[in-house]
């Protein structure tokens, strides 16, 4: 059975939430969503179904949000619940139905990285936290690690100093550089203290993109065939659909009288059969 | 750490206690705010708005610098609220998020300051309304709680008591139709508006009565007439502007 960091939310079920949840996390510039192009559709090409989803991304407040931070005037507090408006929203009608439905859902992003900004900008640990414990607890966290010395030229060469990455709302007046440098290392630093508590698997980011996803798809893999039901299960089905349609057939069929013939006789091959396919089904959905 | 001490949530004098483990912060020290809060609360048709705008116009005329703030209304978010309305997009958890992130804008950006600067704050609907609204919707009343933990406490908060029947004739006078959310039509209680929106309004009105003492909300009586309704108001406030002289923008 799946599980909550905490109470549930209204309406929230647990059961059958048969798909995996994989996070995808790290810093900007950690190289998160070059790899999720690359797992998508690998994932697809054996056969899964693949929900891909990030910040920012949700149908209620994904624009807002982006209007807000147009206008740089952003509050902290604000700020961090704005994000996690967006964030339930995308929880409650992307994720969890797509992991009902049996999807992967690969995710640029959990609550890991929103904690770490708003615990940054100074937001008290536990308030955070407290937001958050409606969220499922992942299949697996990778957390793709790099330092501040390789992030910087990753992240600015390509695109330029960019005035939330560098964290200017936190540090107004400083330069982009220096403001870059303190707020990366600050989510680093809060980075590797979540990493202990919520047992990231850390990968090391500062190898070339093919050899992280390589050691990402094996981990992932990891996962999948974790899922497959043992062979050893076959025979204990035979024997419960074999119980299955004994009991099926007692109800449904009468008593023989002692006459001799089967008149039912093929009813209670069909009924064999349902009792088998609901056992298939039963274990397909585990 | 060196940024998580320079900048703190803690300095908000916060309206609910944190659990003990986050001490950071009650550690952190209270800020002074020289100006005063007073908020309005109850269910729709109760006559707060009402009240709360007669206290504005006294306020001001006796001088005081006056700044007056609705709910849901931060220029930041409420579009992002009106699109989750009018699309029906809001569940019981964005719904309460959503509020309080609007909450957080009018406050970070509007009530704190201004409640620094020495100003009074009269707030139409508060954090209250949250508690009441959103555990109603099926909310768990202490993550309501959590949310808020970054609100000002305000210097009196008037709840104004009315019976559901006396608002619900006061609204069928006023306007056509009940609004979705306001009715509670998203939680399915009743297709017929009116009937969802007594039982939803009904949920809200326990919610309030358990939070009377344990925020100690004032509690003003709704179906008085309206002027010894606001000379009760005047008359607490007036308590409380005692010695905030330094308030008057007038001789």
């Amino acid at each position: 059975m799946r599980q909550t960091y905490g109470k549930l939310l209204p309406g929230m079920r647990l059961s059958d939430l048969s798909g995996k949840l994989i996070v995808i996390e790290g810093t900007d510039g950690a190289g998160r969503t070059t790899q999720i192009d690359l797992l998508k559709p690998w994932l697809e090409e054996l056969g899964h179904a693949v929900l891909d989803t990030g910040m920012t991304r949700s149908r209620l407040a994904g624009e807002g949000i982006r209007r807000a931070k147009e206008g740089n005037n952003l509050g902290h507090v604000t700020q961090s619940l704005f994000y996690a408006t967006d964030f339930i929203d995308r929880f409650e009608n992307e994720i969890v139905p797509a992991l009902r439905a049996g999807f992967i859902v690969l995710t640029d992003r959990y609550i890991y990285s929103l904690m770490a900004r708003a615990i940054v900008r100074g937001m008290d640990p536990s308030w955070i936290r407290s937001i958050y414990r409606g969220a499922l607890k992942p299949d697996a966290v990778f957390y793709l690690r790099l330092g501040i010395e390789q992030l910087l030229p990753r992240v600015v060469f390509s695109r330029g100093f960019d005035y939330w990455e560098s964290g200017m709302d936190l540090y107004p007046g400083h330069d982009m550089y220096d403001s870059f440098c303190k707020y990366q290392a600050a989510l680093l630093a809060e980075f590797d203290r979540l990493r202990e508590e919520y047992n990231f698997e850390t990968v090391d980011a500062s190898a070339d993109a093919e050899s992280v996803c390589a050691q990402l798809k094996t981990r992932i893999l990891g996962i999948l065939e974790s899922d497959q039901p043992p062979a050893v299960v076959s025979k204990p089905d035979e024997e419960l659909i074999e119980a299955l349609t004994k009991r099926v057939v007692g109800k449904l069929i009468p008593k023989q009288n002692g006459r001799g013939d089967h008149p039912d006789g093929q009813m209670e091959a069909r009924i064999s059969l349902a009792a088998q396919s609901l056992v298939g089904n039963g274990r397909g959905a585990h | 750490m060196e940024i998580n001490t320079s900048i703190q949530i803690g300095p908000f004098e916060i309206l609910y206690p944190f659990k003990p483990t986050a001490s950071s912060i009650h550690h952190c020290g209270k800020l002074s705010l020289p100006g005063r809060l007073f908020v309005v609360e109850g269910i729709d048709g109760s006559g707060k708005s009402t009240q709360l705008s007669l206290l504005h116009k006294w306020l001001e005329s006796k001088g005081y610098g006056v700044v007056f703030s609705e709910w849901n209304s931060s220029p930041l978010v409420k579009d992002t609220t009106k699109l989750g309305k009018k699309k029906k997009l809001l569940t019981p958890a964005t719904f309460s998020l959503i509020h309080a992130t609007d909450f957080a804008d009018r406050t970070e950006r509007s009530i704190l300051p201004l409640l620094k600067a020495g100003a009074i704050v009269l707030c139409d609907r508060y954090a209250y309304t949250a508690f009441a609204r959103d555990v109603a919707r099926g909310m768990d009343r202490e993550w309501v709680r959590d949310l808020y933990g970054f609100a000002v406490k305000p210097t009196a908060a008037f709840y104004f008591r009315v019976p559901l029947e006396t608002a619900i004739g006061r609204l069928v006078d006023a306007r056509d139709g009940f609004k979705y959310y306001e009715a509670g039509l998203d939680l399915g209680l009743s297709d017929d508006a009116e009937d969802s929106f007594r039982m939803f309004q009904g949920r809200i009105i326990e919610e309030y009565e358990k939070m009377i003492p344990e925020f100690g909300l004032t509690v003003i009586n709704a179906t008085l007439p309206v002027e010894a309704q606001q000379a009760q108001v005047r008359q607490i406030v007036q308590t409380h502007l005692e010695n905030a002289q330094s308030l008057r923008i007038r001789p």
